[in-house]
């Protein structure tokens, strides 16, 4: 009770230049959308809380810059990144071409993440280009859940934001309970030993 | 076994503190960590009155000097400090877990007398803390132990700026080797015994744990003891952690601190209270009967149901109730057995009821149940007891009290029993301060008191009298004339001048006979020879909003006692929270402290992050400004940051300045980015191995990183450029196409076939040299301090235009002369390879005693380097034989040029105080090495040598 948090974790944002990274984040941690575009030169962060089963989960989003000559720089934020979101604009074939790319980027840069896949500026049918039904194809293929969000709309944010949350959350419950488990082994292991040793001595 | 109880290591952990902290206690134990066991020594220091649990490593043993001890963690013996001892019976070591916030020590120790002091010294500390009168406050921070806990190993290790490392899984945190599990290990089964175990969370709750069979046989488990059908789970305590989200003005804690966010997140939802909460009636029935030690009647119906409706909460105070001398001495009464059956067969029977919590102090009892099904919106159950009898500590008379959380309402009851006695109202008023005083709940902090409730009922004897003669009360009372009588009544005459005592509280009019004193077993008032007057003793007050009165009664047909009981029916409005608005409210406030938060972040703007240089040249600057302008509400810390692997924050030839610095808000800090090539990254430039490309991080502290990029094309020069491309080249380099100018900077160009096939084509030495020498040789011969005094800047850049474009074809003779000797020092310390190349360099050092070796290593020099090498001797031969005129000397000439021909391949040096380390520490040879590059110039200077 006592703590602002029960969880502190860190969320980062990856993919192509213009697909609305920076867009997504604004919504989710401060409710608004500008539709004026800013290119993100660089790498931020804002903070959000929310409550997932019950239990105050602190995220710290981290929006990177996508153009392609600032991909060796930003690779370095990986670390220490407990999810990531690979977000493509599902009007641009290409950066659904290259969410490939992205997830090898992960690959390279970070051992154990959950990740999601988020088709954003999902708000005008017209020129939606990547159907639903072909990234969810692709998405259940590299084992990863999908959704198509609009931060202009507010399509999706909260849920999408709510669902890596989980997946982290359950990860780390994973890894606890396995610790756990080996730390009980190795404490029946010392009674064993102690046991052991006074026989022993006597 | 390596348990030696040496009493040297206090001596020696004395040593490692100040002369103001006392090593009071030192032991040799083993910690536990990842299930072995290492060697370490615990020993326990005092600042003050502060103490501390120092952990040490061992570099040897035994430890024969303090510089042995390696300080691993403190633990401070805080409030938050919990510790915890058990020793399992079929062990010889006793085990002892300290857990502070921080940190988690599992230490082992022989049981043993120093062991069993030890413990006993820790428990000590802890109870000096508790009574320090600031306990509560969750910032004490012993202050003094700070430069220990960052000395100590563990700190280090866990250290760090990762803003997660707090977060970093640490199974032995999450492992419960205190308190939580202390009652599995507590069972008969696992044979093993609980020395102590300590919440530490204050001093009477510390006493509570050395007697734990005593205490909660006498308040809590009673339901159990007899058999009732209630299951012990049922208990209202275990439940009030499992709920989710407190709502309530109040947050017990644990030993933790409150972060200054759950304050503010406290006050916000205190303060949309309304918002989220609908009032509902709640009917509530309080109880009170003094019971002068007698045993219960058959029935107690007649008091405790007094409406065809069941209340919700049942609240039952007795007085009195065991006035054996047993009662003083042992926490066991077979009378408290008693009467809680007879309370609990008397609750309502038309609905479920279930114990909320009960409380006696000696005689003064309070039991509170409430119906089944509230169950799961009741939390923070606490009680506490005051005595305040013989010498205001016997538990005779006093006062008990149960609190608990209802819903999003705070709800106290008290019971007590003041002083007696006609005249000794005064002494009720100062037991009443007492209580009310003294009363704290102890799972908050700071504990809670009486007064912070929203609603407190306060029942029981209470003694006050009617100050009216015996006759007048009697007289009264047969006429019913109850309004007359308590217009006499010392308690309510205080209520009425509104004193003091039982301020804000209020009472029904007791429209009943006075409650004391009887004949027991009789309706008759006290015939004996003391003949009191007939008083209101037992009565029932409230104080809080919402609360309405629907009966007051007594009840005389309980006769056992020389009291009546009284009884009284409430409304009360209780603020039940809405699930739905709440969780509106809770996500509101959460959203605004989080946008309040990302507001308080560093915020910077930058007016340019892509950095052009156009046609930059050698050694000449360019520079472009950075306004970097702090947007945000908090002053800024930017700083130019390391990329990936790199040594530095950017490429040798740019710089940032400043490259750290801090900004106030609203203001912008100019920042300057300067392109400057000089002769140590001309080459790479020129022969377009590195392009003037680089991307600059600046980071804010605890903020963002923004990138500025940093392009630009460079206008190759001679300056850089090998002897082998330079004398394949016949115009200036400027004419020379680029992609050309890479391949004849390709490694054997020479070599090409075209270029041997037309031998003629090449020059002998780069044009260049021979341009600057010729100069020299004209204008210099009889110039004073030649290479002594430094030329101008602007003609050096004209020298090197002259010479990269050919306009002028010539160097004009309006130069000066040591421009132009400077243009020739730079020129030959900006070649990629030197005139003697860097293969040779060792081989020269080490024929510079032998002239005929130093020639014959000069013969085996690439042609174009030789002729170089022996054409600038020519020219410094030329020089020396005007020494007269101009001054120079030939060991001034050798060392200097020994230095700028013969330079060995150093490692690129990355910053500035790294080259000027390894320079240090090379000096010596490094002065070794230059004599023998003099040398070696000697030979060629000071003879024509014939090759």
């Amino acid at each position: 009770m006592a703590r602002e948090y029960d969880h502190l974790f860190k969320l980062l944002i990856i993919g192509d230049s213009g697909v609305g990274k920076s867009s997504l984040l604004l919504r989710f941690a401060d409710n608004v959308f500008s539709g004026t575009y800013i290119t993100t030169i660089g790498v931020d962060f804002k903070i959000r809380t929310i409550e997932v089963n019950g239990e105050r989960v602190k995220l710290q989003i981290w929006d990177t810059a996508g153009q392609e000559r600032f991909r060796t720089i930003t690779s370095t934020y990986y670390r220490g990144t407990h999810g990531v979101l690979v977000v493509y604009d599902v009007c641009s074939g290409e950066s659904f071409a290259n969410v490939q790319r992205w997830l090898h980027e992960i690959d390279q840069n970070c051992d154990v993440v959950n990740r999601i896949l988020v088709g954003n500026k999902d708000d005008d049918p017209d020129r939606k280009v990547v159907l639903t039904q072909d990234a969810q194809r692709f998405a259940e293929r590299m084992q990863i859940q999908l959704f198509e969000t609009s931060a202009k709309e507010n399509k999706n944010v909260e849920e999408m934001f709510k669902a890596i949350t989980r997946q982290v959350l359950e990860t780390k419950k994973k890894q606890l309970r396995e610790a756990t488990q080996k730390n009980s082994d190795a404490t029946i292991q010392l009674r064993e030993n102690s046991a052991k040793k006074k026989r022993k001595c006597c | 076994m390596f348990y030696v109880q040496l009493m040297d290591i206090a001596k020696l952990v004395q040593k490692t503190l100040t002369p103001n902290e006392k090593c009071i206690q030192a032991i040799e134990c083993a910690r536990i960590l990842d299930g072995k066991r290492t060697l370490r020594y615990a020993a326990i220091v005092i600042n003050k009155q502060e103490h501390g649990v120092f952990i040490f490593t061992a570099l040897r043993v035994p430890c024969l000097q303090s510089s042995d001890l390696v300080l691993e963690s403190v633990i401070p013996i805080d409030g938050s400090m919990r510790c915890s001892a058990e020793a399992p019976s079929q062990q010889t070591e006793l085990r002892l877990s300290l857990r502070s916030p921080i940190i988690n020590v599992l230490i082992e120790m022989p049981k043993s007398d120093p062991s069993t002091l030890f413990l006993a010294e820790i428990k000590k500390a802890k109870d000096v803390y508790s009574q320090v009168p600031a306990f509560g406050e969750p910032a004490a921070i012993f202050p003094w132990l700070e430069k220990y806990k960052r000395q100590s190993t563990d700190f280090n290790q866990s250290s760090g700026e990762n803003p997660f490392a707090e977060d970093i899984f640490d199974p032995l945190k999450h492992m419960s080797l205190d308190g939580t599990n202390m009652h599995v290990v507590d069972t008969e089964s696992s044979r093993q015994t609980t020395w102590f175990q300590d919440d530490m969370s204050s001093l009477s709750s510390s006493y509570e744990h050395l007697k734990p069979a005593q205490k909660s046989r006498s308040r809590d488990s009673l339901d159990k003891i007899l058999g009732g059908d209630e299951d012990y789970t049922d208990s209202m305590e275990t439940l009030q952690w499992s709920l989710g989200i407190s709502s309530g003005n109040e947050l017990p804690i644990l030993g933790k601190t409150i972060s200054s966010r759950e304050k503010i997140v406290k006050k916000f939802l205190t303060d949309r209270e309304l918002e989220f909460t609908d009032q509902h009636s709640f009917r509530i029935y309080c109880g009170t009967w003094n019971v002068n030690g007698q045993s219960p009647p058959d029935s107690l119906h007649k008091w405790m149901v007094v409406d065809a409706e069941p209340p919700d909460i049942y609240v039952v105070g007795f007085q009195e109730l065991d006035l054996s001398k047993e009662a003083f001495i042992f926490t066991d009464s077979p009378k408290e057995v008693e009467w809680q059956k007879a309370v609990k067969a008397a609750l309502h029977p038309k609905a479920k009821y279930l114990k909320v919590k009960s409380i006696r102090l000696v005689g003064i009892m309070l039991i509170v149940y409430i119906q089944a099904k509230h169950k799961g919106f009741i939390k923070f159950i606490d009680s506490d007891s005051v005595p305040t009898g013989i010498m205001g500590i016997m538990g005779n008379k006093g006062g008990v009290s149960v609190r608990f959380t209802l819903h999003n309402t705070s709800l106290c009851f008290v019971t007590s029993h003041l002083a007696a006695h006609q005249d000794e109202y005064e002494r009720r008023n100062q037991d009443y301060k007492d209580i009310m005083s003294k009363t704290k709940f102890k799972d908050f902090s700071p504990p809670l008191e009486i007064s912070e409730h929203d609603i407190v009922f306060w029942i029981g004897d209470l003694n006050y009298r009617i100050d009216l003669p015996i006759d007048t009360v009697k007289s009264y009372i047969k006429k019913g004339a109850h309004k007359k009588l308590i217009l006499e009544d010392q308690l309510y005459r205080q209520l009425q001048a509104n004193s003091e005592i039982f301020r804000g509280f209020e009472e029904g009019f007791p429209n009943f006979d006075p409650t004391y004193k009887f004949d027991s077993g009789t309706d008759n008032y006290d015939s004996s020879e003391k003949n009191r007057v007939p008083a209101y003793c037992d009565r029932i007050l409230w104080r809080g909003p919402g609360v309405k009165q629907l009966r007051y009664d007594s009840h005389p047909q309980l006769k056992i006692s020389d009291h009546k009981p009284v009884s009284s029916l409430f409304d009360v409005g209780i603020r039940v929270l809405d699930d739905k608005r709440f969780k509106r409210v809770y996500e509101d406030i959460m959203k605004k402290l989080d946008r309040l938060e990302n507001d308080h972040l560093p915020q910077i703007k930058i007016d340019n992050t892509e950095l052009i240089f156009k046609d930059v040249k050698f050694v000449e600057p360019q520079v472009q400004v950075v306004t970097v302008a702090n947007v945000g509400q908090i002053p800024v810390e930017f700083e130019f940051i390391n990329k990936l692997d790199d040594q530095t924050y950017c490429r040798p030839w740019l710089k940032a300045t400043p490259c750290k610095s801090i900004i106030e808000a609203g203001v912008c800090c100019e920042v300057q980015i300067e392109v400057y090539v000089d002769k140590s990254t001309a080459a790479k430039l020129n022969s377009g191995e590195e392009k003037l490309e680089d991307i600059l991080v600046l980071h804010l502290t605890n903020g963002k990183d923004s990138f500025i990029t940093v392009s630009g094309n460079y206008m190759t020069s001679s300056f850089g450029s090998s002897i082998e491309a330079l004398i394949q080249m016949h115009g200036p380099i400027r004419e020379v196409p680029v992609a050309e100018l890479i391949e004849i900077e390709q490694p054997g160009s020479l070599s090409r076939v075209d270029i041997t096939k037309d031998g003629g084509r090449l020059y002998m030495v780069p044009k260049e040299i021979w341009k600057m020498v010729d100069f020299l040789h004209k204008y210099a011969m009889n110039k004073d301090e030649l290479f002594q005094q430094p030329g101008r800047n602007s003609e050096i850049q004209f020298i090197r235009d002259c010479l990269d474009t050919g306009r002028p074809e010539h160097i004009p003779d309006s130069l000066s002369v040591h421009s132009v000797a400077e243009a020739f020092l730079m020129f030959l310390e900006s070649l990629p390879q030197p005139v003697i190349p860097y293969e040779f360099y060792t081989k020269c050092l080490s024929t510079s005693n032998n002239l005929l070796l130093s020639k014959q290593l000069v013969t085996s020099l690439p042609g174009c380097h030789k002729n170089t090498f022996l054409y600038i001797c020519a020219f410094l031969r030329e020089l020396l034989k005007h020494s007269d005129k101009n001054g120079l000397d030939i060991k001034f000439l050798c060392s200097f040029f020994g230095e700028v021909m013969l330079r060995p391949q150093t490692p690129l040096f990355t910053t500035a105080s790294a080259k000027e380390a390894v320079v240090k520490e090379r000096r010596s040879k490094l002065r070794e090495e230059d004599a023998k590059k003099a040398a070696f110039m000697y030979h060629f200077l000071s003879n024509e040598i014939e090759l």
